[in-house]
């Protein structure tokens, strides 16, 4: 029985995700993301790839989206709309929550303010959402008779979980991305000891060596303190709500303890929703702010208020929190344009940009940018960049595979060339085999399923009878015959499959021939036998039946004359399979000859 | 500090060895086997002259790795090839890596290079040099110093011996006269080109016979004449001793650092130049801190000297101290940067930092 993965897409980078996994002759997709650095069709995957012959909704039996992040979710609403898709999607309540505020911000930036026409609308992701199914953590959810899965916590990002897919007793685990170490408001991934047979997860960070947060947290802090001080304004474009809400609580603490009285703003819209759901969903947060949740709202900020766009003119120091992340268009990127003059001010870039952002350009040193209408635009003001964003490192890997225990692994996301390091270092370990799939490749990776045996309750009971008491420590060996029809495999005593398949048993029977030197007649011959063997088998039944042969228990011995040798005789001894121990043991006793003299 | 980077790595090295390309090498040095040496690429904050106001990443990237069955204590890269060599326990045998970083990211076991093993041997240390092939200095004592070939494994050199005591550190002055250093403290001379004479340091300060020394000498200084330059020797209490190798009869400067004592052992003592920086240099190994000095203000009175400069962040890194706190395994310099130092721990901590200058801004 194979399982499958295939991940469509294209570019090394960031990207997308999207994997296609057939276990068990079930189908799934996870993830279904979008390339945020293409501006055209190659911003989601190939699908015509599956459909070759036939709808999606009859090949896939379920799509499981792990967090809203747009590169895990943006391609959905094109997939289920526009390609089309009518089975049911999973995910966590706060990623269903969420995933349709980022879906339609980043439509109304791509179609309203760029123009563009091959997009999905809102009405489809409207539609996309009635079809999604939420599921709380730890809930095993049945997809249909034979296909079940379950979410676990992954960190990373409000409601990012961690999928097992389960079909009979194959199962495959989709850690989708996330992070073994707690940060400020959400706590660590982690899953039981489900013993997959195959663990999927992603290494983008997999050969790093991170600094430690509390220095990159510092000099976060220091940059930010240094331009507040000297009047200067910051600019932090956010990308998505995860590291937002963390910046937000560091900086909220620091200003408290250093008694600042700068103003923090927050842009509306779309960042003033996240933190009301931020509020709704405290159960996902960690175990820190939910304490503290009773005495004082984490999320309740004291210096944070809502931004409006005029206050971008106000004179003196300020620090603003804008979306979009990367600065490609919105209200950062207009906050961005008023300041960029001033070498006061600053902007700091809390995650990554892709190719193609003013948010790359200006981190690639660029410092004249060309805007619309061919206008070009100074950057003056400071440009820094901190990365924030919380992934599993190599170490994290390990960690996870130790806790899962997987019996395979598949690494996505990283360079095969590169990985090979981890490949070894995990392989070694582990003692498990580790796979790196580059993009549009299927790799197929062989279990071993486990088969049930029904054991009929007459055997089990005779067997469990001889010998000694069953022992937890020690196997018990137990003989009984395997009976294979249709599609049902059962334990039954031989009698019992006699009888089933109407066969009569056969039975075996061995004669050996032991030559004695004797040239009485046989009948005498067989006397002394019968004597001897009655002195020394003190244990055992031994006759001598009327037409002169003897039986030892259910073994037969006859003296027959040899043909040619007058005074040789030939016992014949014979017995069944069964009795193939004392059948031996008797012959060597016979073959040792007869004792001399005879009464 | 002006700046700070605080790492963690999987497991605690005591070695942090420079590589072409800018690269640090660090190995790991458990009992049991598993070990890995990893060559590391550092945060481009660290590649560059200036501290640039962009620094879009932070952190070090495993470039390539490999797996050591036994612990690592020492590695040596040797240069212009794609080799390096590392020795460490039981025995005092090398073992020969190859680094292709460009095909795949393993470092692959190529040979090792056997010694003879008389009793009581510790590990090896090394030094390498490609003057004229490709070669290692190694040896764990005094009598048992030689250099091989490291492609053809043969001995082109034996050191005539002068005492079976065990060696604490060697090094090439330039392509034909070695430096080696006891744990007593005797320092010796050689000529490869005379192998039976051996010029030996007498002026060793009279102490108990339980301190080891351990030997830091400057190499990176252009132009230089590389037997010009004073050799310090640390030792287990502290005591500093700077010599000029062309008068070795006197010390050029004696001083005593401030450390705890009786101190953990002489594990880890590490003594170093700075290479960019004129009479600075820094020690470690007594404790979690690690103290740089500037020699230009000492003389040989041995009074105790005043650090410029003491690193104390690895006492206070690391999630839940259980138990002792860190010792600082090693140290080394940035080769270009000035006032900047790598430091490791036995938490498994890495730091990379660099001091603010006390006299002119503040």
């Amino acid at each position: 029985l194979l399982v499958l993965c295939w991940c469509p897409g294209a570019g090394q980078d960031v990207g997308r995700s999207c994997i296609l996994v057939s276990i068990a002759g079930k189908n799934v997709m996870l993830d279904c993301g979008m390339h945020m650095g293409y501006n055209d069709d190659r911003r989601f995957p190939d699908f015509s790839y599956i459909t070759q012959n036939g709808r999606l909704t009859d090949f896939l039996d379920c799509v499981i989206i792990s967090h809203f992040h747009l590169d895990h979710c943006g391609a959905l609403p094109y997939f289920s709309e526009m390609v089309g898709y009518d089975g049911p999607i999973y995910m966590t309540h706060p990623t269903k929550a969420i995933c349709p505020i980022l879906l339609e911000d980043y439509r109304k930036i791509t179609v309203d303010k760029k123009g563009e026409t091959n997009f999905f609308t809102s009405q489809m992701i409207k539609d996309c959402m009635k079809k999604v199914v939420a599921v709380h953590l730890h809930q095993t959810v049945q997809v249909d008779e034979e296909l079940e899965i379950k979410a676990y916590y992954a960190g990373h990002v409000l409601g990012a979980a961690m999928f097992q897919i389960k079909v009979g007793c194959e199962s495959v685990v989709y850690t989708g991305d996330y992070n073994m170490t707690p940060d400020r408001h959400l706590g660590a991934a982690w899953i039981d000891k489900c013993r997959p047979d195959l663990l999927i997860s992603e290494s983008t960070y997999a050969t790093t060596i991170r600094d430690s947060k509390r220095c990159r947290e510092r000099d976060f802090l220091k940059k930010v303190h240094e331009t507040v001080e000297r009047g200067g304004k910051v600019l932090i474009p956010v990308f998505a709500l995860g590291r937002a809400q963390e910046l937000c609580i560091l900086l909220e603490t620091f200003w408290e303890r250093m008694n600042l009285k700068a103003p923090i703003y927050f842009s509306t819209g779309l960042t003033e929703k996240a933190n009301h759901y931020y509020k709704l969903f405290i159960t996902w947060t960690n175990q820190k702010i939910r304490k503290t949740f009773v005495q004082r709202n984490m999320f309740e900020f004291k210096h944070i208020k809502a931004f409006d766009r005029a206050f971008a003119d106000n004179p003196g120091p300020m620090v603003v929190f804008a979306t979009p992340g990367m600065l490609h268009a919105g209200q950062s990127l207009q906050i961005f344009r008023k300041w960029a003059g001033n070498e006061k001010n600053m902007v700091i870039m809390p995650g990554y940009c892709v190719q193609g952002t003013v948010g790359h350009k200006i981190l690639s040193g660029q410092r004249k940018l060309e805007m619309e209408g061919r206008q070009i635009l100074e950057v003056k003001m400071q440009v820094e960049y901190m990365s924030f964003s919380a992934h599993a490192d190599a170490k994290g890997i390990m960690q996870l595979i130790r806790q899962a225990e997987p019996r395979n692994v598949l690494l996505v996301h990283g360079e095969a060339k590169k990985m090979e390091f981890l490949k070894q270092k995990i392989e070694q370990e582990f003692h498990v085999s580790c796979f790196m799939p580059a993009n549009g490749e299927t790799t197929t990776i062989l279990t071993n399923p486990c088969i049930p045996v029904d054991i009929s309750l007459g055997l089990l009971k005779r067997e469990t009878a001889i010998g000694p008491l069953p022992d937890a420590k020690k196997p018990k060996l137990m003989h009984g015959t395997l009976l294979m029809k249709d599609n049902s495999f059962r334990l039954i005593s031989p009698e019992q499959a006699l009888k089933e398949l109407g066969l009569a048993e056969h039975q075996l029977r061995f004669t050996c021939r032991v030559h004695i030197q004797d040239p009485r007649k046989e009948h005498e011959t067989g006397l002394r036998v019968y004597n001897h063997l009655k002195g020394i088998l003190k244990d055992y039944s031994v006759q001598h039946l009327p037409d002169g042969s003897i039986t030892v228990e259910s073994i037969l011995i006859q003296a027959t004359a040899h043909s040619e040798d007058q005074g040789t005789k030939v016992l014949l001894v014979s017995w069944t399979y069964q009795d193939e121990e004392l059948g031996s043991y008797l012959t060597s006793l016979l073959k040792k000859g007869l004792p001399q003299s005879t009464p | 500090y002006r700046d700070l980077h605080t790492f963690e790595l999987q497991a605690p090295t005591r070695l942090i060895e420079w590589a072409r390309g800018n690269r640090v090498c660090v190995a790991g040095y458990g009992q049991s086997d598993g070990n890995e040496i990893l060559q590391l690429i550092p945060p481009p904050t660290l590649l560059t002259k200036e501290t640039q106001g962009l620094c879009p990443e932070r952190d070090f990237k495993v470039e390539c790795g490999g797996f050591s069955e036994r612990p690592v204590y020492s590695l040596k890269y040797v240069p212009d090839t794609s080799l390096l060599v590392t020795s460490g326990p039981p025995d005092s045998s090398l073992q020969v890596w190859q680094v292709s970083a460009e095909d795949s990211d393993v470092i692959k076991s190529v040979s090792t290079i056997a010694t003879e093993d008389g009793t009581g041997q510790s590990w090896a240390k090394i030094a390498t040099t490609s003057a004229r092939a490709p070669c290692v200095l190694h040896g764990s004592r005094l009598d048992r110093v030689q250099i091989t070939e490291v492609e053809s494994r043969k001995n082109v050199y034996t050191a005539a011996s002068r005492g079976s005591e065990e060696l604490s550190g060697l090094a090439f002055l330039d392509c034909n006269a070695l430096l080696l250093c006891c744990a007593t403290g005797r320092l010796c001379l050689a000529d490869t080109r005379q192998p039976q004479s051996l010029v030996e340091d007498m002026s060793v300060p009279s102490a108990p016979c339980s301190e080891q020394w351990c030997l830091g000498t400057r190499h990176g200084a252009q132009g230089l004449e590389p037997s010009s330059q004073p050799v310090a020797r640390l030792s287990s209490r502290g005591l500093l001793t700077l010599t000029d190798l062309r008068k070795t009869s006197e010390f050029l400067a004696l001083a005593k650092a401030r450390v705890p004592s009786p101190g953990s052992g002489a594990e880890f003592l590490c003594v170093s130049w700075a290479p960019a920086l004129e009479g600075y240099l820094a020690i470690s190994g007594f404790d979690g801190t690690v103290h740089v000095y500037d020699t230009q203000s000492w003389d040989s009175s041995g009074k105790e000297a005043e650090p410029i400069f003491v690193h104390k962040g690895h006492a206070f890194g690391g999630a839940g101290s259980s138990g002792d706190p860190p010792l600082i395994t090693v140290h080394t310099w940035h080769l270009q940067k000035p006032r900047t130092l790598l430091s490791a721990a036995s938490d498994g901590s890495l730091h990379v930092w660099n001091w603010v200058q006390p006299c002119g801004k503040c």
